[in-house]
Order: structure tokens, then C-alpha cells, then sequence
């Protein structure tokens, strides 16, 4: 088979120019994200890696993104495309944008602040380098600008247009002046801002010594058959995805203390070498802060598609074509004005848990079952001599069981990269005290191949008061299981005080007071597991137990194997018997093995006590 | 003669190859290539040295000293061979070892295993007892716990202890009363490191990972050095021996005993050493440094003569040039590393051809069995080698001087059939596109050390050596824009010369933690005098008396709120209001020369202070050496001929002339050329012009023109 026809020769670009170009805008792409982490001064930015960069074309298709956060897959190509559209005869040479509206210029969520600066030659716009950094506050309701609470994007922060912050190479004072006035953590914000502009000063030097080495015409050209590259190898593995309506249905828990169950339904068709995917069926856009933007519905459905491929294929516009998305406008994951957006989080993360599931039934070799379903994310703060102290932290993590293997203990959620806080550095600054930090016995969601375990962390704050917003899911809807696996255990939040101890809703409406030496303490759920638990081999459930990942009450009644909890030996012929018994269960005992050895059987959680009514949808 | 003879030597063992020099009191330099032994390291070491005194006439009672680099601690840790260890750590926080940093190197591979702990959760013993960071006693430790925890360290039949608490680092107190005790109670060759002792430096899993590491790799190492000294000894060598740090110093073996942690990258350190000082005799200040041979390729700078540092590694990562961008392959090491960016892209590098039509060369390896297709070994995947033997650029007769022959047909061929042909390509432009994938792929890791740093490879000359260096070094040259390209003598062991210019080196750290305009003045100097000290006496230990010691202090600073610092030195007088103010302003220079900016409104904040103390070069050993390598290579093979190379579209095929390095002698030659010798071949396209300096180095310089 001559296969040159199908990129090189109908792009008219060889192949070793190809590659070497792709190869040096992914180096440039990933040096503007290195400029930024290493230079930027929010914990956000640190952490979490929540920020992106990427350069486009001058059409302002995105050729390359720096390796960082999936879930802003999504962002450049809606945002690049509204600048474009609207601003794009208006561009001088120098201008630098920035912008983070949701609604009207493509971008995700208010904290979410776009730079992106035109690379201009011969007076013309050849490219743009851009960054987009979760800034740790830009106003609203609560320090952090994610209040859950807000009704409106008007209660989130300042909206943001695309404005210039240069102007043919003018830095514009003023409108720096208005938005670190808007800004609870001004200092941050210029330091993070600075790094935006140093990463897109990098990209702009590498695209520009492309164009001189190639001319801008050629350039061009080449970046063409980067795309039409990017498109026939997406193509070629959807052509070998059967064909095909998959579905899938999941829930996030609701918000506050009665919320009502959100719904997320997603149907994936595969036909030939396209996929749509439609979220037909999915629940309106809700009165609270977790809407999220079709920026990071698609960012999302990037994501998963990727994730069911078998290679890593160049993150370009080339790559999108194979896919249409479709999403119901009003709903919840294609909100319009005024829905309050900031804490979308939540909402990102079930979608890809539903479109991981769907995906499941289309390539299940290559998909987990369902994780913890998303970081929960954690911000404290309060007063100390005189200056506000913020923490923003997030509490990760649990891969589900695979086809072929155990899922993952300790790690960021599949839909981002997110890093953890080193302890000592966090009280090292602030007037907190981690309690503990470590995995959960019994948490793992047990299979064949079991589930992750759940992952706990506990804050005291010490002096004075505090007060604390809390975001986590996955407490009613438990993670969910694949060919006969059992679902994960669910996420719990507790307050410890004098007062006693204290169960916090999933997700907590408002701001909560922290009295002094109170202990907030939360465990992520536990992730699913993979096939049918009494296949799981005896030897990796004996590991288990003398690793305490379960204990032998857990070996026994969950897997039906028979274990010495102190040297780890197997009692061979009671296990056999005991799996014998357990044959065709029905019930569902883990859950509550998990929450007594955690010590919370009293709180008064439902949990599901069979497999029955732990699929059965409301 | 032999009687006065007087030799030092530097041995590189890898995975497959034994670099051993041995550099005369005269300064002539000798070298050889043998095979590795991995059953007993040392075996081959002492053979092939052997072999080489022997031949010019000596014995091991002449050498004075033995420096040595080698791979056994990364080794034991890819191969998970390390000993039984176990963790003893604050209650509650037993997982924060295996929890790590959350991250993984891939985005959206969901089959990813993280890496197993060195630790296994089961062998990870809380105690109870807690510090704050200030080093107050939250919770005191109950000496009665360490008992219990004795009895399960024996039970568990552990070889090592890891010993980490929180804080640590601002306390030490607890740890050590649970050091003392274990060592007490625990059978002598249990190996015990605390945390404190080896990096008294805030962030719990970092610290923590590098005490395991250094546990999990102590007895292996001890084992390995011991039976080395006891050959040695055998052997009658009574000079001393000296190991190479990751960080380019040495130190002696029953330093690197204690401390095992710091040998993990001692072979990529050689080189750059190596090239460091080549360089400054060679009046060279700023390099990029490439190191490239058969599995992967290595780039390193030197600015100022000095090799930049990192202390962000990670063993057992494999290869993986974003990790400089995306953690989570491999156990974190926070010890301080001359800063080398790996790509898995060497000379037995395979090329594909994926189902899009684009090439990529690497990350696999055809290794040496089958190795490429000219081995005629039996490899059928074409390799960067052949690539580089159809383009006329190594001689199929003249590798290792004629010892192994190529078949350049069957590499063309097959370099025809599987990529040419398919890509509808002409077999020489194949070629030469993969040639520049291969470069464009280097680049990478040039960059990595420079342009992500904020340097511009324009201002640096390329000095390159290892086997396959000298063949790639002008394409890279010419992508990045470098006018200068240098290529010393015996480019094919460069880097186990680096063993025998190394100075001792030992470094402490501390964090001292603080906005620099809040700092407790006098404690900050007592705790630098502290850490000399300390430095002192590691050197005097090693036979370095105080006299031939130079002691310098740095600072770890960032903006207040940021997560990464940068260290910039601390001028060596008494620390007053004055000195403080000129550390800030290098912080600021350096932040604005690595990121591009710097902020006069936000608080500078230190995190750490260190102090790095070494042993003086003495100036004139270069000197003495230069005269008689050029005798040496005056006596070496003429084999000036010529031969058919291709150089790309522009200048097709030319009948390029093939000289060795002693025709260079005061004359320059315009590329097209190529320069073979015994362990190396070098490509000059055309448009550079080659001469050889003072001291035999190949100084390449771009054509004005170009």
C-alpha cells in the first residue's frame, strides 16, 4: 500500500518536514507551560497545573498545546475562534488580549484568564501564542471566586472581554489598575499575569524563528498537513471503533443539604470514521455555580476520545474533525447567560466518568472503571495579623480497576494533573495543622481487578477562626463498576470539634465557620472495581491484607478468601468453600465493612446494601 | 622506569561498556574499552586495568588513585533488587511515600501503572510523635514505641531503615533518638539513614523519598564498594578511591557509602566534568554539552565554566524529556544533579514509519544484540546508524579502527524497503530526513537545559563526545543556530576523563525558612558556619585538610508564594544588611534572565541555604598534558582517503575527503570532511571549516557567510 498519498502528498509537505516542525512547536508549546510553572506564584498554578498553553494558526486553530490539564482541551479552540471572529481585523503588531468571559467569547469559567498575543510578519498575523491561567481570585461572592452559591456569573467576578493589556506593544495601566483592584490576592494575581506574559513572549520568539526559517507562505502549508495529519490518524482509529449507539447515564449528588440529583446522560455514535457525541437528556442549567461552558464539554469529550485511542496523537484542530458534539443550549453542560459557572469542577468530572462509561462499551480494554468521579476541592482561610491567608487545596485521588489490572491508589484524576500541597510547606505558611494523610483501609472498590483506594486528609486550624468551602461529589452515586465489579465507597466530610462531630452535605451552599482547633477531615471515594471480585486471584487479595489495604474480615467477606492477617497465609480449602457460598450474592457488604473499620458507621449514611439498589437509577 | 611510574585512573562502568583512562604522571592519557561484567562489576573493572597497566609497563602498586563512576545504585533500582527496607515516619502519614505527587507523565493513557514503592505499605511503621515547623514539639515522641517498632524491624528480617518525620528538618531531635536506638538494637549491617542526616530540607515527600532511596540502595552499594576495596586490595593498589557524585564531585568510597543516594547519576556527570574543563583550557565559557551514544542522547550546560545544577530528578523515570514539564515516572532524589536532559535517541535508535506517514527515531532500541541491520546480526529494524552509514558518513570498514565491519548494503536496503520506498522517497533523502529527525529530536533535550532556562543556544558553543556525538553534533549545530562546535581527543571515552580532572566536592543543605527582609541575621550566619563545619569535617574525613578546601555559600530563594526557587551564591565574608541586599538583587537578575521578568513589589523569600565545599584544581596538569597528546596523536593512523557522502538536497552527493585528526595539524579544512579516528567519526558539512586548537580539540566554526 502507497501510503504517501494520505498526508505527504495531497498536503505537498514531506514527511521529514513534518515531523520536525510538529516536533518544534510541541518544544515551544511546552516551554511556554514550563516558563509558567516555574515562574507563576499561585498554588493553583503549582499544583494543580491548571493552565494551558498553546499556539494557533493564523486562522487561530490550535497546532499545539503544552502537556498540562485535559480540561482545557476545549478552551483555545472556542475562545481563538470567537477572538478571531470578532476582533480579528483590529490586531496591530505588540497587542496582547486578555479575556475570560464564558459567554460570547468561548472562554470556561471566570478564574480561567486568557493572554493571547497575534505573531505578526509583513504586517500580517501569521499565528498566536496563549496562555490561560486559573487565577486565584478574581472577585465575587468568596475569596477564590468559586462561591458554589452564586445564582449569576455577575456574583463570580469580573467578566472580561477580550480587551488589549497591550496595545501595540503599550502596556495598558489602567485597565491592570481595574483588575487588581477586583482582586482579593492582587499579588498573585500580577505574579501569575507576569508569567502569562513571559510564556507568550516565548512562544511568540519560537513560532517567529520557524517563520524565518520556512517564510510565512511554507509555514503555512506546513502547518496544513499538521492538521490534515492529526485528522487522518484520528480517523484511522475511529474507523476501527465498531460501530455504533453507545449510552451511558450518571448522577452528581446535588447541592447543599436535600439537593436533587443531577442528571447526565450521553449517547456516542460511531459511524465509519466520525463520532458524535449528543448530550441530549442531560439536566438544565441549575441556579448554582457548577454549569459548565461548552468550552469544557468539548474539552471533555477531547479528553475521553483520546483516551479510548490507542496513540498520543498531536493535540491540533486536526485532531477535533473526527468529532461533532452536541449539547441541548440551556442545559447544564451548554449553559447561557446569566448561569454562574466557577465551580463547573464538579461537573467536568462526571462528564468524563459518563463518557469514560460509554466509551467502555466501545473500546473496553482500554477504559478503567469509574475513579473517585473528581479532586475535591478544599479552600480555607482567615485572618492573621491583619492580612488575609488562603489556602486552595485539593484532596485526590483513585483510578478504577482495569481489564488487566488493579486500578491506581494516589493519583490526580484522569480529566487533570493536579499535584498535592507538601504538608510542610502548608503550615509552614499558614496557621494549619495536617492531621493525617494516607490511604483508607477497605476503600477500594473490589473486582477482579479492585478499585483505587480512597484517599483521606485532615486539616486542624489552629488559633483563630477560619472559614471553609468544600466541593466534593460521588457520596449517593457511587463510583461505577465494569463487567461485574462492585462500585467504589463514597466520599465523606466530617467537622471535629468541641462541639462534637459534624457530617457536611456533599456540597455545602455556603461558606463554613471553622472554630479554632476544629479538625475538618475528608475522605474521597473510593474507586470501582473491575470483574467479578471471587475471581480475584487469592495471592493479590493476601497482599492486600498485609499491606492493610483491607483487612481479613474484608478478605473474607468480599473476595471469600481466607487470610492470616499476620503472616499472610491462605487457608486454601476454606477459601474454596467460602467462595463457593458466596456464588450468585446479591449483596453489597463492603460498604459497610468500609465504613465501620473508618470508624463512621454512626453518622446515619445510606448506602446501598445490594447490587440491586446500587443500580438503580432515580 | 616502571619503579617511579605513577598513575591515576578513571573507570566508567555501564551497562554493556568499561571506559577505563589512565593518565602517567606525565599527563599522557591511555584508554580502553571492555566488555562489562554484571555478574561482579568489579571483576571486569580489575581486569581491564589490569590489562592496561600492564601494557605500558606498570602494576597497580603504581596508581595513587582510582576515581570510579558507575551505575549500580540506578540499577539496583530499575531492576528492584535493592535491599528489604523498611520506613519508620509520623504517625499518620505513612502513605505519603506512596501517594508521591500525584502525577502522571502521560495524559491520556490510561493503562498507567505508578511506579511500586521501594517501601511496601506493609514495612512503612508510623510512631507517635509530631513536630511543627518551627521545630516545636507538637507531640512528643514516646521512646517505648521505638521498641515495638524494633521488635517488627527484626521480624521483618529488614535490611535498611528509612528514617523521616515531619519537620524534620527544622528538629531533628526525634529522629535521632530513633536512629540511636535502632542502630543499638538492630544487627550492625542493617544499613540506617535519617532524614535529617542526608537532606534537612522542607517537603515531607521529597525528603522522604530520597532517605528511602538511599536506604533501599545502601547495602547494595556497601556490598558492591566493599568487594571492589577488597580486589583492590588483592591487588595492591594503595591509592585511594574515589566515586563520582551525581552533582560532578567525588567523594571517597566510605563516603558514598554513607550516602548512596548521591552516586545515581555519576557516568552523565563525568562527561560534563570532562567537558567543563576541556573547555576552560580551551578558553571556552559557555557550552551546551551533547553526549551521545547508542541508546540515548545527553545534553548538559556549562555557563561560566560551571555545569548548571538541578535538584529535581527522579530515578527510575525512564527516559522522558517532558518530565522536566510532567513528574510521576520514577522516585524522587532532591539531591543536588549537574542539571542533564536525557532523550532516548541514539545511535541503535530504530526508526518508524507510522500509519500517517511521519518518521520518528526512538525511543526503542535495536540495542547491541540484534543492533542495526549493518551489524548483520540479524536486526531487521533500520536504525539511526544506518541511516547514517547509507549517507557515507561512517566508514562500514572503520569502526573501532577497522576491528568491526558493516554491511552498508544491507542497511540500505533495507533502509529502501521499509521507509524510502513507502514514503516515496529516494533512499539517500530517507536517509538524510532521518538525520534530521534524529538532530530535530536532540534538540529537544539542547533545549531543555537551555531555552527552558532562559539562555539563548546561540551564545553557546557545542562540545560534544560519545561514540555517535561527533556524527550528529553539526546537524544540531545547525538547527539551533550555533556557530561553534568543539570535539575533544578520544571523543568515544571523553567522558571517563572527566573522572580524573574531578574535584572532591561534598554539599549540606538547610532550609531556613523566611521573607529575606524578616531574617534573623546572626542565626542565618551561625547556621552557614554550622553547615562549613559540617562540610569540614565530610572533607577531612575524605584526607582534605582545611587548607585545600574552598567552601562556598549559596541561597535558595523564590518571590514569596512561588514553589520553585533558584540559588544564586552568597558571597563568603560576615553576613550583614548590605550582603542580604546583593543576594536579593541576584535573585532578582537571575528570575528575570530565566523567566523574563522580575517583581520589585513582591517579598523575596529564602527557603534553603547551602554550602558546597571543594577541593582546589591545581592550574597547570592541563598545560603539561597538551604537548604530549599531541605526540600521541602524532603517531596515530593517516588514513586520508575519501568517500561518497550525502548532505542533503542543497549539496547532494560529493566526494568527501576522510582525514584523521593529525592532518588537521596547522591547517583549517572547509566541509565537506569527515574525521575518523579509532573510537569516533565526525561530519563536517558544508559551510563550517575545522581546525584543531592547542590542545587537539576539532574546533568547528560556521562559514562567515552562513
Amino acid at each position: 500500500m502507497n501510503t504517501a498519498t494520505q498526508t505527504g502528498a495531497r498536503s505537498k509537505v514531506d514527511p521529514i518536514t513534518l515531523e520536525i516542525v510538529n516536533n518544534a512547536l510541541n518544544s515551544v508549546a511546552d516551554e511556554m507551560a514550563l516558563v509558567i510553572l516555574r515562574s507563576a506564584y499561585s498554588s493553583i498554578v503549582r499544583d494543580s497545573m491548571d493552565y494551558s498553553t498553546a499556539l494557533c494558526d493564523a486562522q487561530g486553530r490550535t497546532i499545539a498545546q503544552g502537556l498540562t490539564n485535559p480540561v482545557h482541551l476545549g478552551g483555545f479552540p472556542t475562545m481563538m475562534a470567537e477572538l478571531v471572529a470578532k476582533c480579528g481585523n483590529q490586531m496591530r503588531e505588540g497587542d496582547v488580549y486578555i479575556l475570560n468571559d464564558p459567554y460570547g467569547w468561548g472562554c470556561m469559567h471566570l478564574p480561567d484568564v486568557f493572554l493571547v498575543k497575534p505573531i505578526f510578519t509583513d504586517g500580517k498575523v501569521q499565528g498566536y501564542a496563549g496562555a490561560v491561567v486559573h487565577h486565584g481570585d478574581v472577585g465575587g461572592l468568596a475569596p477564590g471566586s468559586m462561591a458554589l452559591h452564586a445564582t449569576e456569573v455577575y456574583q463570580e467576578g469580573l467578566r472580561i472581554p477580550a480587551m488589549k493589556l497591550f496595545d501595540a506593544g503599550r502596556l495598558n495601566q489602567d485597565l491592570l489598575a481595574l483588575l487588581y483592584a477586583n482582586s482579593r490576592m492582587p499579588r498573585e494575581f500580577e505574579g501569575d499575569l507576569q508569567a502569562q506574559i513571559a510564556a507568550c513572549a516565548a512562544g511568540e520568539r519560537g513560532v517567529r524563528a520557524l517563520l524565518t526559517k520556512y517564510g510565512s507562505g511554507p509555514f503555512g502549508t506546513i502547518v496544513d498537513a499538521i492538521h490534515d495529519y492529526a485528522e487522518f490518524m484520528a480517523r484511522r482509529e475511529v474507523r476501527q471503533m465498531p460501530d455504533g449507539v453507545y449510552e451511558n447515564v450518571d448522577f452528581i449528588d446535588g447541592l447543599g443539604e436535600q439537593g436533587e440529583p443531577i442528571r447526565f446522560q450521553v449517547r456516542v455514535t460511531v459511524a465509519g470514521d466520525g463520532i458524535d457525541i449528543d448530550w441530549a437528556g442531560t439536566s438544565p442549567q441549575v441556579k448554582a455555580a457548577i454549569n459548565g461552558p461548552i468550552a469544557t464539554t468539548y474539552s471533555m469529550c477531547f479528553m475521553a476520545l483520546r483516551a479510548a485511542m490507542s496513540g498520543d496523537l498531536p493535540n491540533c484542530d486536526g485532531f477535533s474533525r473526527v468529532l461533532t458534539v452536541r449539547a441541548p443550549a440551556g442545559s447544564i453542560v451548554n449553559p447561557v447567560l446569566p448561569a454562574a459557572c466557577a465551580g463547573r469542577g464538579i461537573l467536568v468530572y462526571r462528564m468524563l466518568d459518563v463518557l469514560l462509561g460509554a466509551f467502555a462499551k466501545i473500546v473496553p480494554s482500554r477504559i478503567p472503571a469509574a475513579g473517585e468521579g473528581g479532586p475535591t476541592a478544599i479552600s480555607i482561610s482567615g485572618w492573621r495579623g491583619g492580612e488575609r491567608w488562603l489556602i486552595t487545596d485539593g484532596i485526590l485521588g483513585a483510578w478504577g480497576g482495569r481489564a488487566d489490572r488493579d486500578g491506581v491508589d494516589g493519583i490526580s484524576n484522569p480529566g487533570c494533573n493536579l499535584s498535592n500541597q507538601p504538608i510542610e510547606l502548608l503550615e509552614a505558611r499558614h496557621p494549619l495543622r495536617v492531621e493525617e494523610y494516607g490511604f483508607v483501609k477497605n476503600s477500594g472498590g473490589p473486582g477482579r481487578w479492585r478499585g483505587g483506594l480512597a484517599t483521606t486528609r485532615s486539616f486542624r486550624v489552629l488559633d483563630e477562626e477560619a472559614s471553609l468551602t468544600i466541593r466534593a461529589d460521588r457520596r449517593r452515586f457511587l463510583p461505577a463498576p465494569l463487567e461485574g465489579g462492585w462500585p467504589g465507597t463514597p466520599s465523606i466530610s466530617v467537622i471535629e470539634s468541641d462541639a462534637g462531630r459534624r457530617l457536611l452535605p456533599t456540597v455545602p451552599m455556603k461558606t463554613l465557620e471553622l472554630e479554632a482547633q476544629a479538625v475538618l477531615r475528608h475522605i474521597t471515594a473510593g474507586a470501582a472495581g473491575f470483574g467479578d471480585p471471587l475471581e480475584r486471584q487469592e495471592a493479590l487479595v493476601a497482599a492486600d491484607v498485609l499491606d492493610e489495604k483491607i483487612d481479613a474480615e474484608f478478605a473474607a467477606e468480599v473476595y471469600g478468601v481466607i487470610v492470616d492477617a499476620r503472616t499472610g497465609a491462605i487457608d486454601a480449602e476454606a477459601t474454596s468453600r467460602r467462595r463457593a457460598t458466596l456464588k450468585d450474592r446479591k449483596d453489597l457488604p463492603h460498604l459497610q465493612l468500609f465504613l465501620r473499620s473508618a470508624g463512621l458507621s454512626s453518622l446515619g449514611l445510606n448506602v446501598p446494601t445490594s447490587l440491586d439498589e446500587a443500580r438503580a437509577l432515580p | 622506569m616502571a619503579g617511579q611510574a605513577s598513575y591515576r585512573v578513571g573507570v566508567d562502568i555501564g551497562g554493556t561498556f568499561t571506559d577505563i583512562v589512565v593518565a602517567t604522571a606525565g599527563g599522557e592519557l591511555h584508554s580502553r574499552k571492555v566488555s562489562s561484567t554484571p555478574d561482579d562489576y568489579s571483576r571486569g573493572m580489575v581486569e581491564g586495568v589490569t590489562g592496561l597497566l600492564t601494557q605500558l609497563g606498570g602494576s597497580w602498586r603504581d596508581v595513587t588513585e582510582l576515581v570510579h563512576a558507575t551505575t549500580i545504585a540506578t540499577n539496583t533500582i530499575l531492576e528492584g533488587k535493592g535491599a528489604v527496607t523498611a520506613l519508620v515516619t509520623t504517625r499518620g502519614f505513612r502513605d505519603v511515600l506512596e501517594i508521591g505527587r500525584l502525577r502522571r507523565p502521560n495524559l491520556y493513557d490510561l493503562s498507567y501503572q505508578k511506579p511500586a514503592p521501594l517501601v511496601p505499605r506493609r514495612r512503612r511503621y508510623e510512631i507517635t510523635e509530631r513536630l511543627g515547623p518551627r521545630g516545636e514539639v507538637v507531640t512528643a515522641l514516646d521512646d517505648r514505641e521505638i521498641d515495638a517498632i524494633v521488635e517488627r524491624l527484626r521480624a521483618a528480617q529488614v535490611e535498611a531503615v528509612a528514617i523521616s518525620l515531619l519537620h524534620s528538618y527544622a528538629n531533628p531531635d526525634h529522629e535521632i533518638r530513633i536512629r540511636d536506638r535502632l542502630a543499638a538494637e538492630l544487627p550492625a549491617t542493617v544499613f540506617i539513614t535519617a532524614s535529617h542526616d542526608l537532606l534537612p530540607e522542607i517537603r515531607e515527600y521529597e525528603r522522604t523519598s530520597t532517605t528511602v532511596v538511599n536506604a533501599y540502595v545502601g547495602p547494595v552499594v556497601k556490598r558492591y564498594l566493599t568487594l571492589l576495596q577488597r580486589r583492590l586490595q588483592e591487588a595492591e593498589m594503595h591509592g585511594r578511591l574515589q566515586i563520582m557524585q551525581s552533582n560532578g564531585g567525588v567523594i571517597s568510597a566510605e563516603s558514598a557509602i554513607a550516602k548512596p543516594a548521591s552516586i545515581i547519576e555519576s557516568g552523565p556527570a563525568a562527561g560534563v566534568i570532562a567537558a567543563a574543563r576541556a573547555a576552560r583550557l580551551a578558553g571556552i565559557n559557555d557550552q551546551i554539552t551533547l553526549d551521545m551514544g547508542g541508546t540515548t542522547a545527553k545534553a548538559a550546560m556549562i555557563e561560566a565554566g560551571a555545569p548548571a545544577r538541578t535538584t529535581e530528578y527522579e530515578v527510575g523515570a525512564g527516559i522522558n524529556i517532558s518530565s522536566k514539564l510532567v513528574k510521576g515516572g520514577g522516585h524522587a532524589v532532591k539531591l543536588p544533579y549537574i542539571d542533564v536532559s536525557e532523550i532516548g535517541a541514539g545511535g541503535g535508535s530504530i526508526v518508524r514509519r507510522d500509519p500517517g506517514g511521519l518518521f520518528h527515531v526512538g525511543p526503542d532500541s535495536a540495542g547491541s544484540t540484534p543492533g542495526p541491520v549493518c551489524y548483520d546480526h540479524g536486526g531487521t529494524d533500520v536504525t539511526l546508524t544506518d541511516a547514517l552509514v547509507t549517507l557515507g558518513y561512517v566508514n562500514p570498514a572503520f569502526i573501532a579502527g577497522g576491528e568491526v565491519l558493516l554491511k552498508a548494503d544491507k542497511a540500505r536496503e533495507a533502509l529502501r524497503s521499509t521507509l524510502a520506498e513507502p514514503a516515496g522517497l529516494d533512499v539517500l533523502d530517507a536517509a538524510y530526513g532521518i538525520y534530521q529527525i534524529a538532530g530535530a529530536s536532540m534538540m529537544r533535550a539542547v533545549k531543555a537545559v537551555s531555552t527552558y532556562r532562559g539562555r539563548d543556544p546561540r551564545d553557546f558553543t557545542l562540545f560534544a563526545f560519545g561514540g555517535n556525538g561527533p556524527l550528529m553534533a553539526l546537524q544540531i549545530a545547525e538547527l539551533a543556530e550555533m556557530r561553534r562546535v568543539v570535539i575533544p581527543p578520544h571523543p568515544g571515552v571523553f567522558s571517563a576523563l572527566g573522572l580524573l580532572y574531578s574535584q572532591t566536592q561534598h554539599e549540606r543543605i538547610q532550609t531556613f525558612y523566611g521573607l529575606l527582609q524578616n531574617i534573623d541575621i546572626d542565626q542565618m550566619q551561625r547556621r552557614y558556619q554550622l553547615l562549613e563545619q559540617q562540610v569540614s569535617g565530610d572533607l577531612r574525613r575524605d584526607g582534605h585538610e582545611a587548607d585545600e578546601v574552598r567552601l562556598q555559600r549559596h541561597a535558595d530563594l523564590r518571590y514569596e508564594g512561588q514553589a520553585f526557587e533558584l540559588s544564586v551564591a552568597v558571597a563568603p565574608a560576615k553576613l550583614d544588611a548590605a550582603l542580604l541586599a546583593a543576594v536579593a538583587a541576584a535573585f532578582h537578575e537571575e528570575h528575570e534572565r530565566t523567566y523574563g521578568y522580575r517583581s520589585l513589589s513582591n517579598a523575596v523569600e529564602l527557603v534553603n541555604i547551602r554550602v558546597v565545599g571543594s577541593t582546589r584544581v591545581s592550574a597547570e596538569t592541563g598545560a603539561r598534558t597538551q604537548s604530549l597528546q599531541r605526540r600521541k596523536l602524532a603517531r596515530g593512523l593517516n588514513v586520508a582517503s575519501a568517500r561518497l557522502a550525502y548532505f542533503g538536497r542543497e549539496h547532494g552527493l560529493i566526494e568527501t575527503p576522510v582525514v584523521d585528526r593529525i592532518d588537521l595539524l596547522g591547517r583549517e579544512l572547509a566541509g565537506p570532511l569527515i574525521v575518523e579516528e579509532y573510537d569516533a567519526t565526525c561530519v563536517v558539512p558544508p559551510g563550517w571549516r575545522v581546525s584543531l586548537d592547542e590542545l587537539c580539540n576539532l574546533t568547528i566554526l560556521a562559514e562567515a557567510a552562513k
